[in-house]
């Protein structure tokens, strides 16, 4: 290959409600389940919603298994977890200087600012100081890197480690999405009315809003000058605003469209399995991506969305579907849009709800979020597609 | 390389090294500002004190730079960092929600407990489509910030960053290091 | 009625944070969004919220504010119709 050296995947692992490892979520969700429930009175809510929460002793109990105990957050434990779990696939010391952390977090510990909350210093609600608990476990000595940047925080960051290592100064970035869900976080989208009280329907006629989940997902990556053919690349990133609203997408798309030029760069659209969008269910979300993706001249690449499985994991979300999207090529299949039945968006998509064969080798991850930002980012299976 | 920059706090401000006379302290000073420099964009009134910083901040900076303004552009990024992250928004909405008895969770509050929603403000204001981002620190760290600063520089289209520290923890808690760097 | 379109119109100030704005400066028949006030998709979720809180008024479907929230005055009429507080 030679030129620019390229970032690879080292190791990966999603903790979800639907399992522990990626092999557990990635077969859950080529079965089409889904840990999405409707909850009545949960956290003294008024008004009930449909969420895919995991089950906190089940967490507690592995946490327990490597001496990640009570002194932890829940949503600490979730990252660390989800952490360790990568890195035990490796040989990668966790301690030395040339491995960096970065966590990608809407909300961390927010739950630590309700009164009633007493268990903890309050300083752990700065994600920084969440970020510093994981770090500290793992005895590593950088400062970890936060990046918050709304619903495309998972996408960022991996962008984030990309230039981290492409910069030299790292040899490893291990890379962390989580968030966990709370009254706060479901209070907030309920009063948006952006939330389905159903199962929500990714690019669906009949769609009504998101769901929300809990979960944490890692994606270790380093730089190699010569890669293999079944090396995960990710090739190319960009982050763009809509320079429109700080809560409702652009219209015409005008910030996914041009991070997906960027993303796509001299690609050949023919070249690329899949796009796994945002699809967030929600009306304007993805009749804004059928937009952009329309003008980006990527209307006959299919299309996909993993909202239906796990709803919307925030902070996780851009790295989880990063990781179900390639086990997904490494299984010749295009998920099913879970939820999906009827095309409800004005510019013509390529969807389905059923599994479908691949021979290609390459997708796109397609994220956008409040504040007007929006994020993609090409992979490619041993390399350049 | 580093054309322009601005510092505010609670009760300092000044653009690249110079000091501005002010009267007034704290969240107060931010809309003392806006009145004297900006003046035409009343969403400022609307915006929480992270956000109304960052939009001072940046005006100051591009008053400074002196070209022409609000011409759409995707070469120029917005990056900030900070240590609190959203709190002083978390805590507002926090307070619509506490109490069971008067539950009224406000979507306008809401919105604002994300960080990166200045650089959305900003982005708004400017027309940028360029990079918009976020990034939360355990301290205030010049050397990871000019890194991560250097870093940005790595996306194919972006020329100029207008970026740096924004803190904020309430009304009368905040520094605004902000800085607009060229490619060099 | 007057009395509850004055008041309507010192709570939309003070939810909307419109500065520099008086009751008097707003005509009740004027468009709330779009030309008049020109107020966005997140003022109007806050004026769903001002109705639950100040009047105990649910809106149902959150598209039903489109007709409610055409000016002060339409909005006061159905509060009066409406209100539960």
């Amino acid at each position: 290959m030679g030129g620019k050296p390229m970032i690879v995947r080292v190791s990966d692992n999603i903790i979800s409600p639907l399992g522990m490892t990626t092999a557990e979520n990635y077969v859950a969700v080529k079965a089409g389940r889904s840990e999405l429930k409707r909850h009545d009175g949960l956290w003294q809510l008024p008004e009930p919603f449909t969420a895919s929460l995991m089950n906190r002793e089940a967490v507690n109990e592995k946490a327990a298994q490597l001496q990640i105990d009570d002194r932890y957050t829940f949503f600490e434990k979730m990252i660390i977890l989800s952490a360790a779990k990568a890195l035990e696939q490796t040989d990668i010391d966790p301690t030395s200087d040339s491995v960096l952390f970065i966590l990608s977090t809407t909300k961390g510990n927010v739950f630590l600012l309700d009164k009633n909350e007493t268990g903890f210093p309050r300083e752990r609600v700065l994600l920084g100081y969440a970020a510093k608990q994981m770090t500290d476990y793992f005895h590593n000595p950088n400062t970890p890197i936060v990046v918050s940047n709304a619903c495309i925080s998972g996408v960022c960051a991996q962008i984030q480690a990309m230039r981290e290592l492409e910069s030299g100064r790292f040899d490893y970035v291990v890379t962390v999405g989580a968030d966990v869900q709370s009254a706060f976080i479901v209070s907030g989208f309920q009063s948006f009315k952006a939330l389905s009280v159903d199962c929500c329907k990714p690019f669906d006629a009949n769609r009504t809003g998101l769901n929300l989940g809990d979960a944490a997902a890692t994606l270790i990556y380093t730089r190699k000058d010569e890669v293999n053919e079944n090396d995960w690349v990710a090739c190319r990133g960009a982050i763009r605003n809509d320079a429109n609203h700080i809560s409702g997408p652009s219209r015409t798309g005008e910030g996914s469209y041009r991070a997906l030029k960027v993303a796509l760069g001299d690609t050949n659209p023919d070249k690329i399995a899949f796009i796994n969008a945002h699809g967030t269910a929600t009306l304007y979300n993805d009749e804004m991506e059928s937009f952009a993706i329309e003008r980006a001249g990527l209307s006959c690449v299919p299309v996909n969305g993993l909202k239906g499985y796990y709803g919307h994991t925030m902070g996780a979300a851009g790295i989880l579907e990063s990781i179900l999207s390639m086990q997904a090529i490494d299984d010749h299949n295009i998920l099913a849009t879970r939820g999906y039945e009827t095309i409800g968006v004005m510019h013509p998509l390529v969807l389905s709800n059923q599994n479908q064969p691949t021979e290609k080798r390459a997708f796109i991850k397609l994220l956008s979020g409040f504040g007007g930002c929006n994020a993609a980012l090409l992979f490619a299976k041993g390399g350049e597609a | 390389m580093t054309k322009h920059e601005v510092y505010i706090t609670p009760n300092e401000v000044s653009i690249d090294g110079k000091v501005l006379i002010h009267n007034k302290n704290g969240a107060a000073m931010l809309t003392e500002l806006y009145r004297a420099y900006v003046g035409d964009y009343p969403k400022f009134f609307k915006m929480d004190t992270l956000s109304k910083l960052g939009f001072v901040a940046s005006e100051l900076l591009l008053h400074s730079e002196g070209a022409e303004r609000f011409v759409p552009r995707e070469d120029r990024a917005v990056v900030f960092f900070n240590r609190s992250a959203s709190l002083q928004a978390d805590t507002a909405y926090q307070a619509t929600i506490q109490d069971p008895e008067n539950f009224f969770p406000s979507p306008a509050a809401f919105v604002y407990t994300l960080p990166n929603i200045v650089t959305g403000e900003i982005a708004i204001r400017n027309k940028y489509f360029g990079e918009t981002s976020f990034i939360v620190l355990p301290e205030n760290n010049p050397q990871i910030m000019a890194r991560e600063l250097q870093n940005v520089f790595l996306d194919p289209m972006t020329t100029s960053v207008l970026g740096g520290w924004l803190d904020c923890t309430d009304e009368n808690h905040f520094e605004a290091n902000i800085f607009l760097i060229l490619k060099s | 009625m007057d009395e509850l379109i004055y008041t309507l119109k010192q709570q939309i100030i003070e939810a909307l944070n419109l500065e520099d704005m008086t009751p008097e400066d707003i005509d009740e028949n004027a468009s709330l969004f779009g030309e008049g006030l020109g107020l966005d998709s997140i003022d109007a979720l806050e004026l769903i919220v001002l109705m639950e809180k100040n009047y105990g008024i649910k809106l149902k479907d959150p598209s039903q504010g489109k007709e409610i929230f055409k000016s002060v005055a339409v909005m006061a009429d159905y509060i009066q119709k409406n209100r539960t507080k």
